[in-house]
């Protein structure tokens, strides 16, 4: 460490965070797996309360979102933004307790979940006590971040900046607002929405978790780790301004599109449709500054596993938000709401976009965090096409049963007038070979982060390279 | 993508690590599709709400309306002590109703339907009523959208078949 003390920046943070990531994708995976498992295979739930679908199924949610992909984005932004500003963070105690505290929620949401203890919001299940120790360190994070862009070294903001701001801000409003709860003890409270309200607000959360912690800091980071691994400029500046400011803005409104055909009023899900079908195109700029950047490098794309990765995870991002718009169209949603589709929709973007991002830039960082070569960049190819082949898998197996479903349940006898098929039984037995093919896919992913992990650790634990050689 | 592109450099790789970007134009069909989207959710938007007047309530309404031209509703009352009736009626209840009232019929998560108790009424016009509405209070789902009306006939027959 003596070493590194003369760099101008906080490496051992981002090595922190980087390590966080891989340990807890690991974790979030294999408890994915072992729910895709329990729904193929019911003894699999084992019956014990703690371990049953129910209460593991949030629990693998928490730890893919909150603990994989905001690890992820953490350790993408320590490393980007202080190399950006040409300047160390803000503050080095301020950037543990971060990091420690983080990693605190993660053990308490992996202890809460599994005993029962929720506050029973989809993705925003963890209890009052533990929602308050979120705002606390996220603030910390977020004075942590202004403070480092307070004393940069540069003038212009770099766009991948732009992405990480959109996050902090945005983060921080809707947790707090959507937590807003009058505790009756200290595992249980109330929300202080009725009703209705209280589902939109909680879908206006949840919609935007999705936009402003797995879409925009991950755009941001694609802004900061796809140029530099292509070694190319990024396509056009004035598409990144247009294409943020657009998704950021739109965003923010399409969180009604969960909520088609409730007791939402009719005028407010339109919106969520109408807001929904117009981020497509902004969407879509992301994409297209990702792919066009790589214009005059496409070759490297046979030999370099990284930009694979990219490329895969920017083509699933479009795919998915082409996707979403469809499934907010209130005629497909009629067909795909609470089927396995949005299953299907959700690891595309999951999978595909978040992960494979990740892996990206974590095959990139590493190397220069840790000044060695990757021990083995014949196991990142394999990794590369362990996980595309598993989400492929995984993605059609939950299109073709989400769409079996909702024709099954809707499906009506012409002659009586009755169900086709009364008894949801029979949907179910027909879903499960497709259950199956989900599993492995899922099992394939999860062996190439396994990969992934071992690769980093025999990295770590390599020799150095001389300080002269590094690029 | 187009002949627009210039592909020169904006000069900020000072300020970004080294990395440089493109001044060139946005692409022509992103910014149509952009366009399109929001012209097309403005339609949409009048239409459904001030043109055409739709709504949630109203799409169930006619749903319903439709169905009861394509399938008027029917109320066939159980043939009581017709055997071939109380045959396919203890086919119909082997099937659909042992889970909650036993296999003989002696209640378990439901009611006893042999002990001459008859909750919501015994006549054979009760017995059909409650079977195709349920009792949704008690947990007992409606019938009458799954079995249809003849199928309710028969397994009320049969149920009558076996009181006291």
């Amino acid at each position: 460490m003596e070493q590194n003390s003369a760099r101008p920046y906080d490496d051992d943070i981002a090595r922190k965070f980087v390590a966080a990531t891989v340990l807890w994708g690991v974790v979030g995976m294999l408890v994915g797996v072992i729910i895709a498992l329990q729904l193929a295979w019911w003894p699999a739930n084992l019956g014990l309360p703690w371990t049953t679908f129910g209460r593991l199924r949030p629990l693998h949610t928490n730890a893919v979102i909150f603990a994989f992909s905001a690890n992820a984005v953490f350790a993408g932004i320590y490393y980007s933004l202080q190399r950006l500003l040409r300047t160390r963070m803000f503050n080095d105690t301020l950037s543990r307790f971060h990091f420690w505290g983080w990693q605190s929620i993660i053990v308490l949401a992996a202890v809460t979940l599994p005993l029962g203890l929720t506050s029973g919001k989809e993705y925003a299940e963890l209890i009052w006590p533990v929602d308050l120790l979120i705002a606390v360190v996220w603030v910390a994070f977020a004075v942590n971040f202004f403070g480092t862009i307070a004393i940069r070294k540069v003038r212009h903001l770099y766009v991948a900046i732009w992405f990480y701001m959109s996050m902090v801000i945005t983060i921080t409003v809707l947790h707090v607002t959507n937590s807003l709860a009058v505790p009756v003890s200290f595992t249980k409270a109330y929300s202080i929405y009725p009703g209705i309200t209280d589902g939109l607000v909680q879908w206006w959360y949840g919609h935007n978790a999705v936009g402003f912690l797995l879409t925009t800091p991950f755009l941001g980071m694609m802004y900061y780790f796809l140029p530099k691994a292509a070694e190319r400029p990024v396509y056009s500046y004035r598409l990144s301004v247009i294409h943020f400011w657009a998704l950021v803005f739109l965003y923010i409104w399409a969180g009604p599109h969960h909520l088609l055909y409730s007791a939402l009023p009719d005028w407010a899900q339109t919106l969520g449709m109408v807001f929904s079908i117009i981020l497509i195109a902004p969407s879509w700029g992301g994409m297209l500054n990702g792919l066009l950047t790589l214009r005059g490098a496409w070759d490297r794309l046979r030999t370099d596993a990284i930009l694979k990765f990219f490329v895969v995870g920017i083509t699933f991002y479009g795919m998915s938000t082409f996707e979403g718009p469809m499934m907010s169209i209130r005629a497909v949603n009629a067909l795909s709401h609470y089927t396995d589709w949005t299953i299907g929709h959700v690891h595309s973007g999951a999978l595909g976009w978040v992960g494979m991002v990740t892996f990206g830039m974590l095959y990139w960082m590493v190397p220069r965090l840790w000044d060695r070569p990757l021990y083995s960049p014949n196991a990142m190819i394999t990794h590369f096409w362990l996980a595309t082949i598993g989400i492929v898998l995984y993605v059609v197996a939950m299109w073709t049963a989400g769409i079996t479903q909702g024709l099954m349940w809707r499906a009506i006898d012409e002659s009586t007038g009755l169900l086709q098929y009364p008894n949801f039984m029979e949907t179910v037995l027909r879903l499960m070979p497709f259950y199956w093919i989900r599993l492995l896919g899922g099992t394939m992913y999860l062996t190439g982060a396994v990969m992934m992990g071992w690769n980093f650790i025999k990295t770590a634990n390599s020799p150095a390279l001389v300080p002269a050689t590094r690029s | 993508m187009s002949g627009r592109e210039t592909n020169r450099v904006l000069g900020h790789a000072a300020d970004a690590d080294g990395i440089e970007e493109y001044d060139n134009p946005l692409p022509a069909w992103w910014l149509g599709l952009f366009y399109f989207t929001i012209g097309w959710g403005l339609v949409y938007l009048v239409d459904y709400h001030f043109v055409s007047g739709r709504s949630q309530a109203g799409y169930y309404a006619a749903e319903l309306a439709d169905a009861d031209v394509r399938w008027p509703q029917k109320v066939v009352t159980a043939k009581v002590g017709d055997a071939d009736a109380i045959g396919r009626g203890a086919q119909i209840y082997s099937q659909n109703c042992i889970g909650c009232h036993g296999p003989e019929l002696k209640g378990g998560i439901g009611p006893d339907l042999t002990d001459g108790t008859w909750i919501h009424g015994g006549s054979a016009a009760d017995v059909t009523r409650v079977v195709t509405e349920g009792v949704p209070a008690k947990g007992m789902v409606s019938w009458g959208p799954i079995l249809g009306a003849e199928k309710i006939a028969d397994v009320a027959a049969f149920v009558l078949s076996r009181g006291p």
